[in-house]
């Protein structure tokens, strides 16, 4: 029982990175991507090919996912500088079908559909540790991290810009530049879970990082809540728990629990969106219609 | 008042003992005590669930048929977990059932899945038995990862001869960009003309693709005697019907994938041919027509190769718990292993399964037509 649950909280800790850094990018900086499992899987194949082939060391590994999901990230801040709202939603949609496909026919890299196999548990210097701890101390650094950047003038800065670009750019505030530096800090925080991820399951395939992921992660910080630091951890922990929960349900046939869960998941995201548009967490005022 | 004290005395005395009566008298008639579990990591949601109820089918009847027999001393339950044939999804079903059912033996399908769970199998020292998956690389994974499906790189050699013996011999390839295709189209490569063939083209789809219009439109172009279809799931009935649809009258070939019923019964697949595992439903064994028997009986229907290679799957395990069970060893992931290199033969629906080293089965193949929305076999 204990090394489910271990399990469970090393993927909702992994998930709950997901969805914080995302949250900077949507949450505060206002840049819609469904693209972010793209970046979630740059981290995994790097982190695996980085314990594969040198070091089975978590640190390493999170370090170089993290620079490469980082810097691959300019082709998502590339066209997030030229084009905003549902725009910027079509052009990351792109991205991720484009993705997808790179990481299907990549096979030396990615090992195709086929994925990557036997990758080693995750060392810190040299001995084998779990998942978990590793996981939340990356999600508290990034946590840090993002309360730090936010509260400063850079976080100020990506509220102006979410709140209105137009202004923002009208009162002198680098808006190129900054919303850069928010992708790229999202998409490096991404990484950083894919490539643990990679370590915890030993196994990675593109079925991990298509579209349905991103949209996942995307419902993770809609539904706790956009803009606020714990919003995105909620929705995480909500949407990993509910399959898992729902299998202890005597009631419910083991073989019956996915449909039961589609449809929780529908109408639980629908009420959410009627009676707390700004998420669980998020502020009540947001969202709603006035008219 | 004595009376009465004496009377309630044995009523409450019966009633304590009565749980341990009732075993005691079931150790000697039927199983009892806690289930030997078999966990089934299938897709019951999502796009792929019509594998999940097919899957399933067969395991129940076998888990039906050992309770029934009072094959072992243990009733055996099945857990089921749905994975939506995703990995991360099969990953927590594997440890759920590893850790919190304590599973004894887990039955697998689809390639990345089972990919998924095998680290997760291997750690614990659980067996993992796979029936649906037919990727190459499914071999070898891990000592508890074990394959009752013949891979599909045996199945496809298998259909050569029969091909040439029908003068199929310029053959297009359909594959699904995966390491299935791949296993698929390397066989073709080399294998047809060593036969006498030769492979006229190679069409690669991915594995989410719906439309087909211009692949049916290159291969016309090939002017193949025959085309082969590599893919699986949601995929195939589309490939077939839009093939048709778009004017590729040549004769359709496959592998056992093909076994299902939203293929059997496509207009479209008629005179399609096929690979599947060589199965008399109604003059082989007595194990292979019970199961016919039964499985009419209770779905109304004839069965096909997946129910047939899950009901294996379980009855190698009842087979070698019963064998454990003589012996008083434990039922474990280690001792069904060593069971199964010692005994390597078992009876089985279609008649003796082997097993080599690496736990894949081997069995006799049969080439089956669809007509009339119905299995025939032709070779």
């Amino acid at each position: 029982m204990i090394a489910y649950f271990t399990n469970l909280a090393s993927l909702g800790a992994i998930f709950c990175i997901l969805a914080a850094t995302l949250n900077v990018a949507v949450g505060y900086a206002g840049i819609f991507s469904v693209a972010h499992a793209v970046f979630f899987g740059l981290g995994a194949y790097a982190g695996a090919q980085v314990s594969l082939l040198l070091i089975p060391d978590a640190l390493v590994a999170m370090v170089v996912a993290a620079l490469v999901a980082g810097a691959l990230s300019l082709c998502l801040a590339l066209p997030a500088l030229r084009v905003r709202g549902e725009y910027f939603v079509a052009a990351s949609l792109g991205l991720q079908m484009m993705a997808v496909t790179l990481f299907s026919e990549a096979k030396t890299l990615t090992g195709g559909i086929g994925g990557l196999t036997g990758i080693p548990r995750p060392h810190i210097l040299g001995v084998e540790v779990s998942t978990l701890p590793v996981a939340l101390a990356a999600l508290a650094l990034i946590l840090l991290a993002t309360a730090l950047l936010m509260r400063g003038s850079f976080g100020r800065t990506l509220q102006a810009i979410r709140d209105g670009e137009s202004a923002a750019e009208a009162l002198g505030k680098n808006v190129a530049a900054a919303k850069a530096l928010a992708v790229a800090f999202a998409c490096a925080g991404a990484g950083v879970a894919g490539a643990l991820f990679a370590m915890h399951m030993q196994f990675v395939n593109v079925e991990s990082f298509n579209l349905d992921q991103s949209v996942l992660i995307m419902a993770m910080v809609i539904i706790g809540g956009t803009g606020t630091l714990w919003g995105p951890l909620v929705g995480a922990v909500i949407l990993l728990s509910l399959p898992a929960g729902l299998a202890f349900m005597p009631f419910i046939p083991s073989t019956e629990v996915g449909a039961v869960q589609q449809i929780i998941y529908g109408l639980a995201m629908t009420l959410l969106m009627v009676f707390r548009p700004a998420g669980l967490v998020g502020d009540l005022s947001r969202g709603k219609s006035h008219a | 008042m004595n009376g009465f004290k004496a009377g309630r005395r044995a009523v409450l005395g019966g009633l304590a003992a009565a749980p341990y009566i009732g075993q005691a008298r079931a150790q000697g008639t039927s199983p009892s005590g806690d289930p030997y579990i078999v966990g089934t990591l299938f897709p019951m949601s999502g796009p792929n669930a019509e594998y999940g109820s097919v899957f399933t089918a067969g395991a129940a009847l076998a888990v039906q048929h050992i309770n029934a027999d009072s094959m072992l001393r243990r009733p055996v339950r099945i857990q089921a977990e749905d994975t939506q044939a995703l990995p991360q999804q099969a990953v927590v079903g594997m440890t759920k059932l590893v850790n919190v059912d304590r599973a004894h033996y887990v039955l697998s399908a689809f390639t990345a899945v089972s990919k998924a769970v095998a680290p997760v199998g291997d750690r614990a020292k659980t067996v993992m038995v796979n029936g649906g998956a037919v990727g190459p690389d499914l071999s070898g994974l891990s000592p508890y990862f074990w394959n009752v499906i013949p891979l599909a790189h045996l199945e496809t050699q298998a259909l050569l001869p029969f091909m040439m013996q029908r003068n199929l011999k310029r053959v297009a390839l359909v594959y699904v960009d995966d390491p299935l295709g791949d296993a698929i189209l390397g066989i073709l490569r080399t294998a047809l003309p060593q036969v006498g063939g030769s492979l006229v083209g190679q069409f690669s789809v991915p594995r989410t693709a719906q439309q087909f219009a211009p692949v049916a439109a290159r291969i016309r172009q090939t002017r193949p005697d025959a085309v082969y279809i590599a893919s699986f799931g949601a995929q195939q009935s589309q490939i077939i019907k839009q093939l048709r649809d778009n004017g590729v009258s040549q004769p359709l070939v496959s592998y056992s994938a093909m076994n299902i019923d939203s293929v059997r019964t496509l207009t479209e697949a008629e005179g399609l041919i096929f690979t599947t595992q060589s199965t008399d439903f109604e003059g082989g064994d007595a194990v292979t027509r019970r199961f016919a028997t039964d499985f009419k009986a209770r779905h109304n229907a004839d069965p096909g190769t997946y129910q047939v290679n899950y009901y294996n799957a379980v009855r190698l395990f009842g087979l070698l718990a019963q064998s454990l069970e003589r012996e008083n060893a434990e039922v474990n992931g280690e001792n069904l292993r060593r069971v199964l290199l010692a005994q390597r033969e078992f009876d089985l629906v279609g008649g003796k399964g082997r097993f080599d080293e690496l736990g894949n089965m081997s069995a006799a193949l049969q080439i089956t037509e669809i007509r009339g929305g119905r299995l025939v076999k032709v070779g």
